[in-house]
């Protein structure tokens, strides 16, 4: 299929004699949002940080025609795959601006880039010379999102956006994320607010301890039952 | 008045070249997590290189921006040749690879070199006073608060300003997360090392003209001196590398300066407890991070 934007094949992830994950096969078409379900510890986590070549792995991912197996971060970055890392993880210690200029790559022209984001997250533009720790939570997921949309990615990996916001924030946030989609962004969002995230998905996986029990298009998983079960640990 | 004088030009030329001995800590720490030891025997490399110009007839600053720069690819240098092999091993690995680095480079300056102090001759200029009222200041100590302090600022600037030293502030907080934003690490790391080299080198010029003399084991107390500055700031806290070296020169001077001769002894006991008394108030230091909630 020529709309593929990232396959992953047989990606398996271990610590030491743990098996995070064993061998999943996932895909994204181009502008697709995908969701990536599943209980505490299933693995979710260490799937996107494998594509982005933070941990090492088995298997292999192909992006956009290119294998990037085994590539470093920087590499994959420069690609256009991009991660909002589980927990947000700003460089408290910077400002707000910092935080947002280190995402760009180190000599492109983001004039317009910058503004067009602070356009899409006004609140940010009051808080430019903030430091980022000492922003609320939702404040800080916004920043987050913002960092990694510097680098102008075709793919963005999301883990666990809603994570510790309230729920008018949390809407807020997918407010921000269904505008990104209209850009023609792919996304995996990682989510334990399932109900959510299928709603606004077009497809999911469901994975439990490592594996993928579940997937298909999202709509039919909110109608099934099949998806309580993965939570449940059936499946 | 004029005892106060010569106290605060002292604290002030001292203070400087810790705090740029710390801040080449804090750069290294920012990134690997590591307390490099080594950093002294750059310092004596510096003064080295420095004599080597000097006798060599290069004119004073020239041999002076050799010894610094050389001093910084040395950094990069041992970094590639010592630290790069083990960077994913344990902390307590990168430690005693510090160690064993310092050792080996004092051995090489003792065998290589002389085991004995060698004089910097110091240009004659270096060697007048001036006074400011009744209190004298050598010119030493003029230049060493200048350069100091026009280091301080310039980096304060780097830090302030530009791309990498806004990458090597996020290393300190979140060395994996500045991978995700595109930047290679090794790069990153050899850059902070080559920044660490440049600061050691400043400082071991400023260290090897005050003293007026190199040896190969002269390395130790200044980059012992460094950690505690550190340490006093908070690891990994550039800010508190620059308070921290303040702090400890005008606590070293300042019993250098009013004890009495027969507790003279006892001073670095006593600047220690000083130390350990502030760290109590301070666990982490007077800048360093607060315990953060780990993800
Ligand atoms: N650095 C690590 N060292 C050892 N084990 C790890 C490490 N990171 C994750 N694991 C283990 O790997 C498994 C999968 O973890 P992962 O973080 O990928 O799960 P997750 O699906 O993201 O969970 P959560 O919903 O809690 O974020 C878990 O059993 C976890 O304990
Ligand atoms: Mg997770």
């Amino acid at each position: 299929m020529s709309d593929t934007l990232l396959t992953t094949t047989g990606l398996a992830v271990s610590y030491g004699a743990v098996k995070a994950v064993r061998g999943s096969d996932l895909e994204v078409k181009e502008g697709e949002v995908v969701a990536l379900l599943g209980p505490n510890g299933a693995g979710k986590s260490s799937t996107l940080r494998a594509i982005v070549g933070l941990i090492k792995y088995q298997g292999s991912v192909t992006f956009a025609g290119e294998d990037l197996t085994g590539a470093p971060t920087e590499r994959i970055v420069s690609m256009g795959i991009s991660m909002v890392p589980e927990g947000r993880r700003l460089f408290p210690q910077l400002t707000v601006r910092e935080n947002l200029l280190l995402g760009a790559p180190r000599k492109a022209k983001i004039d317009a880039l910058f503004d067009e984001l602070l356009e899409k997250l006004p609140i940010l533009r009051e808080r430019l010379n903030q430091q980022a720790g000492t922003l609320s939570g939702g404040e800080q997921q916004q920043v987050a999102l913002a960092r990694a949309l510097m680098s102008k990615p075709r793919l963005l990996l999301i883990d666990e956006p809603s994570l510790g916001l309230a729920p008018t924030i949390v809407d807020a946030v997918y407010q921000i994320l269904a505008d990104l989609r209209k850009t023609g962004l792919a996304m995996v969002i990682v989510e334990q607010e399932v109900m959510r995230v299928l709603k606004f998905a077009d497809r999911a996986y469901a994975m439990t301890t490592g594996q993928i029990a579940l997937q298909g298009r999202a709509e039919d998983l909110l109608a099934s039952n099949e998806i309580k079960k993965v939570y449940l640990g059936g499946a | 008045m004029d005892a106060l004088i010569s106290y605060l030009v002292n604290v002030i030329s001292l203070g400087g070249t810790y705090a740029l001995l710390a801040l080449g800590l804090a750069v290294v720490f920012s990134v690997l997590g590591l307390i490099n030891f080594a950093h002294g025997e750059l310092m004596t490399l510096t003064g080295y290189v420095l004599l080597a110009g000097i006798l060599t007839g290069q004119q004073f600053w020239v041999a002076v921006l050799i010894a610094v720069l050389a001093c910084g690819l040395a950094a990069v240098l041992m970094e590639f040749a010592a630290f790069r092999p083990v960077r994913n091993a344990s902390g307590a690995t990168l430690l005693m690879t510090s160690f064993a680095v310092s050792m080996l480079l004092q051995v090489l300056f003792q065998n290589g070199i002389s085991a004995r102090g060698q004089a910097i001759p110091v240009p004659p200029w270096l060697t007048t006073s001036i006074s400011i009222g009744n209190s004298q200041i050598s010119k030493v100590q003029v230049m060493s608060i200048t350069i100091g302090i026009l280091a301080l600022i310039a980096l304060k600037i780097f830090f302030d300003r530009s791309y990498w030293g806004w990458a090597i502030r996020a290393a300190a907080d979140d060395f994996e997360v500045v991978g995700l934003m595109g930047i290679k690490a090794s790069r990153l790391i050899s850059f902070a090392f080559l920044l660490s080299g440049l600061l050691a080198g400043i400082a071991g010029v400023l260290w090897v003209v005050q003293r007026g003399s190199v040896d190969p084991l002269m390395g130790f107390k200044p980059v012992l001196a460094a950690f505690i500055v550190a340490v006093i700031g908070g690891l990994g806290s550039l800010t508190g590398a620059v308070a921290g070296g303040f702090i400890l020169s005008a606590i070293e001077i300042a019993l250098q300066t009013w004890l009495p001769a027969g507790v003279m002894p006892y001073r670095d006991a006593i600047t220690y407890t000083v130390v350990v008394i502030i760290l109590s108030f301070f666990p982490n230091g007077i800048f360093g991070k607060r315990d953060q909630e780990k993800v």
